[in-house]
């Protein structure tokens, strides 16, 4: 039986718990090191290493180098250890000078400047993105993927119709309530970014009535391209389904909520990314 | 000085104990987080509107509890009471997280203790029969119908997104309603044969090692009624040793009560209550609780009042008390799941407002607080008030106690490393919480 390692770095846990409700690799692949289910100290020689979390301390970096030198492939699965993800909302200058409080400490691991991903300091293998990626994805990874069918991307998964003749002209912000069910979420006002983010996630967010904020990256047709292609991408889907001046549109993508996961579209192209300064896009090839 | 150090696994994040022996001994007992990401310094200056989406990011065990409890403390400044519908929906994603999250500590993260494995899923390379063969595959069915429960009642499955100032996005139509009921009436009973298998092995534990654990009197920290416990959050309560309750408190008056302290050795500080050792989880509720309020879950109180007295204060019976909680939450979810939550009527507008805000929901662990100051719209400053915290100078008196028991001016005994591990999975501590 092929044997896998989870390796978690500065993160939430909730890659390793999405992890844990695909329970069908119970008996087809050895889990072999996971701390949150395991006690093994130390990683064994594994077929497979998933690694979640970003590296935000030399304990992470220490642990990441070692493990990388123990398996045949190395995945990095979700946002943090893709492009940092929520712990790089403390890489702003406003917040920067507060992490110095933080240096009053002994015996605990020393905070790198900032949060890098995994791809920063080791070589990847295979990209698993999602804030968690759904379990289904995780089993996709683990196994012959040839039979998962994702699609290119969010929108096509959601379900809701796109109407022409709902034409909000301005955003809804925050005021959401109850969402009209069945009904693009754009035609209802708000900014949903599932047109131009990666699909295989089946939705789950806009489905429940909440705008997709981008979590699973770009798709195939954005990843290697510049932030700013991206941003036209979404200014016409929002041309032509609603009348909402594109300058709104937007100031609404580079609000926190969203920069929170949109940060990575640019970081996903080219050397304008934290900690990849100077490397070639990711490949798609390598992306589930 | 010889210093003993003990990674810890089988607990959410990344955290260590350290004790210090001189002359057989015991100097100190630390209990240390070994993570930090900045949440309280990072979300200052995003709109406060934003924080229900980004605050599950806090932790993906206990990502429900957070999401609940910056929609409330929104809803505190904002000056808005969410409709009857709304917040049975908000009970029910609550509930969806302590099955989940008490079926993990107990069958995952705890059960190998008893059992003397290192992990559930190594049950391959053992040989544990076949009530043990089994054993993954049920435990992770009975996690799914928490799982399946958030993702009904919060949308997404790991990083809720339903609740909204002012209420939910929406119902749950009678499909999803009928198909859940479904899925909780299967998992009930596994749940409880799995946390009847649980006690006795318990016992088998007890026997072997001849105590329970650390029952130094302590105080205990919760925010639920004393029946039918909801998760929601009310006020918070502190009873003695002795069972007497001697404060009861809103969330905004916490600084009346509790007393933080950072430590230069922890990512995570510790609280006190009035000076005094504070414990909160699974053991504070169960000993508040009055009754349960759903048959099979009573029964289990009762079983083990009978057993342990109360108030109980021995260490591993917070494990078992999680085991009735758990039971409570499948038949409590079973009971919410029979009126109908496909309404119209989810949500009331509001304004968005100025000033000081505190949510509170009991989380898995205990009362958390989300207290924001905004201004112009914007988060000027923040606290998380974290329940893993209130808890750590209990763990380290507990292992304090523990170290007593295992090192002599001759030798340290070995068990001491199991004991290590099972004082600090009693408390089900959370890293990536404590920390932020």
């Amino acid at each position: 039986m092929n044997k896998f390692a989870v390796l978690q770095l500065s993160g939430c846990a909730g890659c390793e718990v999405s992890l844990l409700n695909a329970d069908a690799w119970v008996d087809r692949y050895k889990l072999v090191y996971m701390p949150l289910v395991i006690s093994a100290y130390d990683v064994p020689q594994v077929d497979t290493l998933l690694v979640s979390g970003g590296v935000r301390n030399d304990e992470d970096l220490y642990n990441l180098r070692r493990a990388v030198r123990r398996t045949k492939h190395v995945v990095a699965v979700g946002t943090c250890a893709i492009s940092g993800g929520v712990a790089s909302l403390g890489d702003r200058d406003a917040v920067r000078q507060l992490f110095l409080a933080e240096e009053g400490r002994r015996h605990v691991p020393r905070l790198l400047p900032r949060c890098h991903p995994v791809d920063a300091f080791v070589e990847v293998d295979r990209y698993l993105p999602g804030c968690p990626p759904t379990p289904e994805l995780f089993m996709a990874v683990l196994f012959d993927s040839s039979d998962f069918k994702p699609s290119r991307i969010v929108c096509q998964e959601c379900g809701r119709e796109k109407l022409k003749d709902m034409r909000p002209d301005h955003l809804l912000g925050f005021q959401q309530g109850r969402v009209l069910p069945g009904i693009c979420l754009i035609n209802q006002g708000y900014l949903c970014i599932g047109s131009s983010t990666r699909g295989g996630c089946r939705a789950p967010c806009p489905r429940a009535g909440h705008p997709c904020v981008g979590c699973r990256g770009p798709s195939d047709a954005l990843i290697e391209k510049d932030s700013a292609a991206w941003m036209e991408s979404i200014g016409r889907v929002f041309a032509t389904l609603t009348d909402v001046p594109v300058e709104e549109v937007e100031a609404g993508l580079r609000s926190p909520q969203l920069a929170l996961f949109l940060f990575q579209f640019s970081d996903y192209a080219d050397g304008s990314g934290i900690g990849r300064e100077g490397r070639p896009p990711r490949p798609k090839e390598k992306m589930l | 000085m010889p210093t003993l150090t003990f990674p810890l696994s089988r607990i959410e994040g990344h955290a260590q104990v350290v004790i210090e022996v001189q002359g057989g001994k015991v100097v100190s007992a630390r209990f240390q987080a070994m993570e930090f990401r900045g949440f309280r310094y990072f979300v200052q200056g995003i709109p406060a509107e934003q924080m229900p989406v980004i605050v599950p990011r806090i932790c993906g065990v206990c990502s429900t509890a957070h999401h609940v409890a910056a929609v409330k403390a929104l809803e505190d400044v904002f000056e808005v009471t969410p409709p009857p519908l709304a917040l049975k929906i908000r009970e029910l994603l609550l509930l969806g997280q302590i099955v989940q999250n008490q079926a993990t500590s107990l069958f995952i993260f705890t059960m190998p203790d008893r059992l003397g494995l290192a992990s559930i899923f190594a049950l391959a390379d053992e040989d544990v029969g076949e009530e043990g063969a089994l054993l993954a595959t049920r435990v992770l069915r009975v996690r799914k119908a928490g799982t399946d429960l958030i993702t009904t009642a919060g949308g997404q499955f790991i990083h809720p997104v339903k609740a909204v100032v002012g209420g939910v996005t929406g119902g749950v139509s009678s499909e999803q309603a009928a198909a859940m009921r479904d899925e909780i009436e299967a998992a009930l009973p596994i749940a409880c044969e799995l946390f009847d298998y649980y006690w006795e092995q318990s016992l088998a534990l007890r026997e072997r090692i001849g105590t329970w654990g650390d029952d130094a009197p302590a105080c205990y920290i919760a925010a639920v009624a004393d029946t039918r416990p909801n998760y929601t959050g009310g006020d918070i309560r502190v009873m003695d040793a002795g069972g007497v309750v001697r404060d009861v408190f809103p969330a905004r008056d916490f600084r009346g009560f509790l007393d933080h302290e950072e430590t230069d050795y922890s990512y995570a500080g510790r609280t006190s209550y009035r000076g005094e050792v504070l414990r909160a989880n699974s053991l504070a509720r169960i000993n508040m609780a009055q009754r349960m309020g759903t048959p099979r879950a009573d029964e289990y109180l009762m079983r083990f009042r009978e057993a342990f007295g109360w108030p109980a204060h021995a260490l591993l019976l917070y494990d078992l008390a999680r085991g009735v909680e758990l039971v409570y939450a499948l038949e409590r979810a079973l009971e919410i799941l029979e009126d109908p939550l496909d309404g119209e009527d989810t949500d009331v507008g509001y304004t968005p407002r100025d000033g000081e805000a505190y949510g509170l929901v009991e989380a898995p662990r205990g009362p958390l607080i989300h207290h924001y100051v905004i201004e112009g719209g914007l988060i000027a400053d923040v606290e998380f008030i974290i329940p893993t915290v209130h808890n750590v100078r209990a763990i380290e008196r507990a292992l304090r106690v523990a170290a007593e028991r295992y090192v002599t001016a001759e030798r340290v005994d070995m068990e001491l490393e199991r004991a290590v591990g099972r004082v600090v999975r009693a408390f089900d501590p959370c890293i990536a919480c404590a920390t932020h």
